[in-house]
């Protein structure tokens, strides 16, 4: 947030301005600010410069702000919505996609109204640009609500490395980003413990009535371990199946995991294209694991 | 400094508030902010014209006689200024306020601000208890998606470094036609110029700044390229027989569209596209499953679990 305006975006702001002051007529400073994700002082400094442009030096834009309050006169030149950028559409028409396909089916009355939309913002551009969620939005927002409220939740989870989908009651606590993606940060009642959940895994999440529990300051209880990977093919699937607990170039590389059962069944699902060299226990998991699917076959 | 800033607003009006050809002159003794030596007020006005066409203003130039074009003049066109929509309803509204709301820390957040305040700019009130509870997340924070849409919208081919299967890098130029996400993962879709063919780019495997090169306008968007059709997977056309042990293999179970349960053993029908993945789909779940057809798979799991075993046992 704190990066500097340019000149040349502070003077589309200024434009932009003007037809919003017109049609919110005594908007409240911090109000107006906020829409324009700028500070109270950003806007001041903007309403400022405004008040000495116009037409010509005798004919300058009427802008009132003292009282707290903003109104604007005599500014009918500029009166107008500015055109939109194509980032500006994209954005909309991007954030659109994410809503459409996380929409009930039975909104037939929304679907409609984001197809209309498409028409209004270009079908030129929204041919160009398309997005499926990662996660769904309706848990997002009973997330955020439950943060919002501190209230407590009921999620199905599904985990890939315990191969197993489980019912939790849980505590929200914060939501982090990482590479790209979003992670809750929670008090699991069932495992007595914090822990950290993938948000595109929570299959659903339901709201409880009752608030947070009294929680004791539990960390995580797993072990974060180091181990050595040697990658003999397939070096970019690989590398980005080991995600980004790794360091290190090419082919030889750490992988930092809380979970010795992921990187068994990583290392499993390489098929032979990683192998650990360093940690001789789980060595000789993986091997047993493999012996074991073989027998299968035989 | 604000003066500049000033100095492009004054600008804009002029240019807006008149009917006819405003020469450069006119502009320097009647727009506040133009001062000095006639070479710099030239100079600054040339940047200016740069800055205003940058916000997406077009200045149009035309001369007051067609006989004589030293005498150019300048104006803006309040129709092309201006945005060309209409009317929306309080419901689209609130829909397009959600959906800017999926930019918040993410690479296009300014733009989805500045559209949503030019959108209220109508001065309809929004009607939000009229849509679901809902937060969409557009994850996306590397600021090359923002130089993809700039050149998307000027038709300007683009090159950057991309990490193939082997992990080098490899320099690509393409002429961009669209961008999106899926499955997670943001994308670029374009006409490689030395594949000469549609290929389709995974931004985290750019590892590069993403730069624009050569003119505007250096080609065209095929009619029939449609973004949502270039994410779209292939048809999955082989069909695998896989058993899965009871109550496990979650993963797999999901994809099935067959099953058929036993006591100890499930067995379900499973469509893939490469067999390799199907292999490692199957080897992620140990000895919960096993592939029984086709053959060729099947022998490609066992001959990774002899590999496994040989290298860690």
């Amino acid at each position: 947030m704190a990066k500097k305006t340019t000149p040349t975006e502070k003077a589309a702001r200024m434009l932009d301005l003007v037809p919003f002051i017109s049609s919110h007529q005594g908007i409240p400073t911090p109000e107006l600010a906020a829409e324009f994700g700028i500070s109270v002082e950003e806007l001041l400094s903007d309403l400022n410069s405004l008040w000495m442009c116009g037409d010509n030096r005798f004919d300058l834009i009427d802008i009132q702000f003292d009282s707290g309050y903003v109104t604007i006169r005599n500014a009918e030149t500029l009166n107008l919505i500015r055109s939109l950028s194509q980032q500006e559409i994209v954005a909309v028409l991007l954030g659109l996609d994410l809503i459409e396909k996380d929409l009930p089916e039975d909104r037939e009355d929304l679907h409609g109204d984001i197809k209309g939309l498409r028409i209004k913002l270009g079908l030129e551009i929204a041919r160009t640009v398309d997005a499926t969620p990662a996660q769904d939005s309706q848990i997002n927002s009973t997330i955020s609500q439950a943060l919002g409220r501190q209230g407590r939740l009921s999620i199905t989870y599904y985990s890939p490395t315990d191969d197993e989908v489980s019912v939790r009651e849980i505590s929200p606590l914060h939501m982090s980003r990482f590479d790209n993606r979003d992670f809750l940060i929670a008090f699991c009642e069932s495992a007595g413990a914090q822990r950290t959940f993938r948000i595109d895994r929570i299959q659903s999440a339901t709201l409880l009535e009752s608030k947070v529990v009294q929680m004791s300051e539990t960390q995580s209880d797993n072990v974060r371990s180091s181990v050595s990977v040697k990658i003999s093919r397939n070096l970019r699937k690989s590398r980005e199946s080991l995600g980004t607990f790794i360091s290190g170039e090419g082919s030889t590389v750490e992988v930092s995991t809380y979970s010795a059962g992921w990187l068994s069944r990583t290392v499993m699902s390489a098929a032979g294209a990683i192998e650990v060299t360093s940690s001789p226990e789980i060595r000789g998991e993986i091997a047993s694991m493999a012996r074991k699917a073989l027998d299968l076959y035989r | 400094m604000s003066r500049k800033s000033e100095r492009l607003v004054n600008l804009t009006i002029a240019l807006l508030a008149t009917k006819r050809w405003v020469t450069k002159s006119q502009i320097f003794t009647s727009v506040d902010g133009y001062e000095g030596e006639p070479e710099a007020m030239e100079r600054m006005f040339e940047r200016d014209k740069d800055d205003l066409r940058n916000l997406g203003i077009t200045i149009e130039v035309g001369s007051f006689d067609p006989l004589f074009e030293d005498e150019v003049g300048y104006r803006i066109r309040p129709e092309s200024y201006q945005a060309d929509i209409d009317s929306i309803t309080p419901r689209e509204l609130s829909l397009i306020s959600l959906a800017t709301q999926a930019w918040q820390g993410a690479v296009l957040n300014s733009s989805a601000l500045s559209a949503l305040v030019k959108l209220k700019s109508l001065g309809i009130d929004s009607d939000f208890d009229s849509i679901p509870a809902m937060a969409p997340v557009a994850h996306i924070s590397d600021s090359n998606f923002a130089s993809i849409i700039d050149a998307i919208a000027e038709r300007r081919v683009i090159s950057f470094t991309y990490l193939n299967v082997d992990m080098e890098s490899e320099s690509r130029a393409i002429e961009a036609y669209g961008a999106g996400t899926k499955g997670g993962y943001w994308y670029v879709a374009g006409r490689d110029l030395d594949k000469k063919a549609l290929r389709l780019f995974r931004l985290d495997r750019v590892d590069s700044q993403v730069k624009s090169q050569g003119k505007a306008g250096a080609y065209e968007i095929p009619k029939d390229f449609v973004m949502a059709d270039a994410l779209t997977s292939p048809t999955k056309s082989h069909t695998a027989q896989v058993k899965v042990r009871r109550d496990k293999a979650h993963a797999l179970r999901n994809r099935a569209h067959f099953v058929d349960e036993g006591d100890e053993w499930s067995t379900l029908k499973i469509d893939y596209l490469e067999e390799s993945e199907l292999v490692s789909d199957v080897l992620w779940h140990a000895d919960d499953a096993v592939i029984i057809t086709p053959e060729s798979a099947r022998s490609a799991a066992m001959k990774a679990l002899n590999e496994i075993v040989k290298s860690h046992g």
